[in-house]
């Protein structure tokens, strides 16, 4: 049993359980599980940047506000489908994230970091301050389910209930997944952790690092967007107070105590962060007191995160497991 | 209304510098951003708070209070925390005070709600009034104060052992090792002044204005802008840096818009780190 084997078995039934799950599940943990699947997405879009570039973003909500924001005035102003506005709102987080990322990505550690989290703050300023077109800090509200659609086999699909909902953003995390996971086990992928381990080296070795830092940075705004047109869509609310730094540590937390580098990582961390405070109703007013004190532990102590700790185990009980079912 | 908005900025814009210099010092000789630095501020403030109003002791009292009780706190969170990861990736210093942020801020709502406090001082004050400036004698103090702090600081780092210290760690890590610098004792001390400047600069600010658990971010983002502005680790570029962000910062809300007041150290920020990374006075890298 290689370890190969056991990532295919594992996202195997991985699959076979989002499948199941909103048959068996009531409402609301059905509404907690569709919220994890736009975190996951949100955070596989941060950690090709942060994993794989070694830059931390503390900024990356704001691709998420203007995603949610561009989806709902193109469908409640421009009157455009949402199936025409889910992608569109993807391209024009891509288009702020490549122009964000002209000036950023000449910046290292700390100064990106701070750079980013000025730009997502001036932005949501914006939000806050542009009444006519965002709302102003009330947000806007009665933002439309997606439209009705017909698919060949299935039938005609209406987006009112859940789970419909659940389904769409899960086929959009599993894209991500792909998308992320092709990215980085392709040629690319090796340049760009090539800039990560060294970013003087690769340059040297003829690595044009501004390049795919740009091109890593519009792909990550870009899926950001679509997370952010999918939450508008689903929630039928949005304000200026769900895309602040607060958003943005929550993902720097996921993708920390998930793994950083790795793609089930920061998945796990979404789902914990998202799933935890639900199942631990007295501690909710500590949540982020939790969470805090569990990002130095984990910094401290496992900063390969959970990922690492698993890899740890797996490392080292596995050779004996499968030397035991061999004899 | 123009000398009077000058007065406004020199008082803002000194105790910028002040927090800036705190975090400089341990962003310049240690290479760690110290995201938590404002918190400190914050917890400063509430030192001062209560020494004033529950032990109905001095203002001086209470801000050598906020100072000695900061750096404790600094050599605490450096021997606790930092110092477990000194030689590790720079980025995860950075992570940690983004946790040392977090737990924080959020313990000090936790005790303390999110109600403004004010220390009372404010009623009490004497105003001179020079015809078209009005000062009250409370904030020529805080400005006396923080010229002094500063003055204090910039002899210590020049004369003294321990600032040598510092500055061979800042100059050449490996080298200050080779002629007997204790590093962990330099960067247990370079924590302690940079909490007692936070401390003071937050009892400073407190007396001034409220008292709240949420009043340690903005602080921490301005620090940050005002050391990139002045560049990296340097004292007289945090000075006029801190200058140069209270005035834009008020002349803008003044005649541009107070509703984007806050956007103003952002948009300085992003301008300086796109065209000059190593500040206005920093050497090229």
């Amino acid at each position: 049993m290689n370890s190969n084997r056991i990532k295919y078995i594992s996202s195997i039934i991985g699959l076979a359980v989002i499948a199941i799950l909103p048959f068996v599940l009531p409402d609301y943990p059905l509404h907690l599980c569709a919220l994890s699947g736009i975190w996951i997405i949100l955070v596989l879009s941060l950690c090709l940047l942060q994993g794989y570039i070694g830059e931390l973003s503390m900024g990356h909500a704001a691709f998420f506000g203007i995603g949610a924001y561009s989806s709902v005035f193109m469908t409640m102003t421009g009157g455009f489908s949402f199936w025409a506005a889910l992608p569109l709102s993807g391209i024009i987080s891509m288009i702020f994230g490549y122009l964000i990322g002209l000036v950023s990505l000449r910046l290292r550690g700390p100064y990106f970091a701070m750079c980013t989290l000025g730009f997502a703050e001036v932005i949501r300023m914006v939000l806050v301050n542009w009444k006519k077109v965002t709302g102003g800090p009330d947000g806007i509200i009665a933002i439309p389910s997606p439209n009705e659609i017909t698919l060949p086999f299935i039938g005609q699909i209406s987006f009112i209930n859940k789970i419909p909902n659940y389904f769409l953003i899960y086929i959009f995390v599993f894209i991500t997944i792909f998308v992320v996971y092709r990215i980085v086990h392709s040629l690319m992928g090796y340049a760009i952790v090539a800039v990560r381990e060294d970013q003087d080296y690769a340059e040297c070795v003829g690595i044009n690092t501004m390049k795919w830092k740009r091109f890593i940075y519009s792909i990550s705004a870009f899926f950001a967007g679509l997370a952010g047109s999918l939450f508008a869509h689903y929630l039928h609310f949005i304000s200026p107070y769900s895309f602040g730094v607060a958003e943005s540590f929550d993902l720097v937390i996921m993708i920390i105590i998930g793994g950083t580098g790795t793609i089930i990582g920061p998945i796990i961390g979404a789902v914990l962060l998202t799933l935890l405070p639900e199942f631990l109703h007295a501690i909710k007013d500590y949540r982020m007191l939790i969470y805090g004190a569990i990002l130095i532990v984990v910094i401290i102590y496992a900063p390969g995160g959970i990922a690492g700790l698993l890899k740890n185990l797996t490392d080292r009980y596995l050779p004996k497991l499968t030397t035991k079912m061999g004899s | 209304m123009i000398l009077q908005q000058l007065v406004n900025t020199l008082v803002l814009g000194s105790n910028y510098a002040l927090i800036a210099i705190g975090l400089t010092i341990v962003f310049g000789i240690l290479g760690i951003v110290n995201l938590a630095h404002g918190e400190i501020f914050m917890i400063g403030a509430f030192v001062a708070f209560f020494v004033v109003n529950g032990l109905q002791a001095n203002f001086f009292v209470a801000l050598l209070a906020a100072m000695g009780s900061m750096a404790l706190f600094g050599i605490i969170i450096e021997r606790g925390l930092f110092r477990k990861l000194r030689g590790g990736a720079e980025v995860n210093y950075f992570i940690l005070s983004i946790g040392l942020l977090i737990v924080m801020e959020n313990a000090a709502l936790l005790l303390w709600g999110t109600d403004p406090h004010s220390m009372g001082l404010r009623t009490s004050a004497h105003v001179i009034d020079l015809g078209s400036v009005v000062i009250t004698t409370q904030r020529l103090i805080i400005v006396a104060i923080t010229v002094a702090i500063i003055i204090a600081l910039h002899f210590f780092i020049k004369y003294t052992k321990m600032g040598m210290s510092m500055r061979g760690v800042e100059q050449d890590f490996e080298g200050a090792t080779t002629v007997g610098i204790s590093i962990n004792k330099v960067a247990s001390f370079t924590f302690a002044l940079s909490g007692a400047l936070a401390g003071a600069a937050g009892a400073l600010m407190g007396s001034l204005y409220i008292v709240q658990a949420t009043m340690g971010f903005s602080p921490l983002i301005k620090a940050f802008t005002v050391v990139v502005l002045g560049g990296l680790g340097n004292i007289m570029g945090a000075i006029v840096g801190g200058l140069i962000l209270a005035a834009a910062e008020i002349f803008g809300g003044v005649y541009i818009s107070s509703g984007y007041q806050e956007a103003f150290s952002f948009i300085i920020l992003i301008i300086v780190l796109s065209i000059k990374p190593s500040g206005l006075f920093g050497k090229k890298q």
